[in-house]
């Protein structure tokens, strides 16, 4: 099926990428690499949101099954405020109390650096989950990388190359740089792909909103000298969604 | 984007639940559960794995409430698209680990009122039908079963016994072609 008359063969990559994300074929690498990219990429998000818009009279299709008069109280109950303690204890419910935090370090293991970023902006709502962070890097000239988010629930930092690039012979290293700092590593990463990357959680202590993240191209095995030696090729600061 | 009158009141259940309102939020579930319960089970077919999925999918409404936006979409639009993106990514991963093809999972199914009067209105529904209808058969079949089992193209153009470029080539033309003639 190739020549002039095969429209797909017109569309962009992120063409074709939105209908099948909307579609729901994608591998599950991909799908989670397209959601991330959901948050930091507006043209994106509105050309799957169209396809969405267009596909959704489907559903009309799909008969309703009741599920079990249970499974609302299993949801109230992941939902649900803890109880509030002794008179003592704030009124704002404590990050330790939050269910879906907990879960989350037992599911990544990485208590840390949730703590370490979820306390800089604390659930707004009882039951809310701690704030996500995102960053889209671009070039210089404004071209989109990757999209970085912080997934609390996953407790990583979790990379979208929005393209792929790749420097032969070459790595790259994603820093994060925060204030006056020097650039610190947050490791060398795979950006060769449309795969997602979880960065080691370790790595993420003191995370926070305004923090930049910076991508630069560096010797195999990464950066000799611990501060970036190779050209900057990304940088994005990371806000709350 | 105009709202129907039940797609308003969902709205203003979510836009409730968003401040914290768990009373508005359970009305948001009972009229839209069945609904989702119907997409997820389609996708999953089996029953234990469908209902953890809805449950996620109500605490991720119910956290995401906030970030509903009427103007982008309509209220069970978006509820339904996180309840197929669940579902999908709980599929894939089973790994390869066989699906039922679509008979088997519409077999398993317990029909009762759906909430298909706040989805679409019968008129968008026809209308692609009618769409899908003047595409060839088999790339329409194809584009359904993409959409209602979630099927991967590789997977899909193993059953069909065709090459996965043809396939994406039917699906994505035959999606391309459509959005012409709803245009």
């Amino acid at each position: 099926m190739t020549g002039p008359a095969d429209m797909s063969d017109d569309m962009t990559p992120d063409e074709a990428l939105a209908l099948d994300f909307a579609l729901g074929v994608l591998p599950r690498a991909e799908l989670r690499a397209a959601e991330l990219r959901l948050l930091s990429d507006p043209a994106f998000r509105a050309a799957v949101e169209a396809w969405q818009r267009q596909l959704s009279p489907l559903d009309a299709e799909t008969p309703g099954v009741a599920p079990p008069p249970q499974l609302w109280d299993r949801i109230t109950a992941e939902i649900a405020p803890a109880p509030v303690r002794q008179a003592a204890t704030p009124a704002r419910r404590s990050l330790w109390d939050n269910v879906a935090l907990w879960r989350g370090f037992a599911f990544a293991g990485v208590a840390a650096a949730v703590i370490a970023i979820a306390q800089v902006e604390p659930p707004p709502v009882p039951g809310a989950p701690p704030q996500i962070l995102v960053a889209a890097l671009a070039g210089a000239d404004g071209k989109p990388l990757l999209s970085a988010a912080y997934d609390p629930l996953r407790g990583a930092v979790v990379l979208a190359p929005a393209t792929q690039r790749d420097d032969e012979g070459k790595v790259a290293e994603l820093w994060v740089i925060e204030g006056e700092q020097p650039p610190r590593s947050l490791g060398v990463i795979d950006i060769r792909g449309p795969n997602a990357h979880a960065v080691p959680a370790r790595r993420l202590a003191g995370l926070a909103p305004g923090a930049t993240l910076a991508i630069s191209i560096e010797p195999l095995g990464g950066s000799p000298t611990g501060q970036p030696t190779g050209p900057v090729v990304a940088t994005g600061k990371l806000v709350p969604v | 984007m105009s709202l129907s009158p039940g797609a308003a009141e969902l709205s203003d259940l979510l836009a409730r639940a968003a401040d914290g309102d768990a009373a508005a939020f359970q009305l948001f579930y009972d009229r839209t559960a069945t609904k989702l319960f119907g997409i997820v089970l389609r996708i999953l077919v089996e029953r234990g794995e469908a209902e953890d999925v809805l449950q996620e999918v109500y605490v991720t409404v119910w956290r995401k409430a906030a970030a509903f936006d009427p103007a982008r979409a309509s209220p069970v639009t978006w509820a339904a698209t996180i309840a197929r993106n669940r579902a999908i990514d709980r599929l894939r991963a089973r790994g390869n680990r066989p699906s039922a093809p679509l008979e088997d999972a519409m077999s398993v199914r317990d029909e009762r009122p759906g909430a298909d009067e706040l989805l679409a209105t019968a008129g968008e529904a026809a209308r692609l039908n009618s769409a899908l209808a003047t595409l060839e058969p088999r790339h329409a079949h194809a584009i359904r079963s993409c959409y209602f089992e979630g099927v991967t193209y590789e997977a899909l153009a193993l059953r069909e016994g065709v090459p996965v470029g043809t396939l994406k080539s039917w699906v994505r033309r035959g999606l391309l072609r459509l959005r012409t003639e709803l245009a």
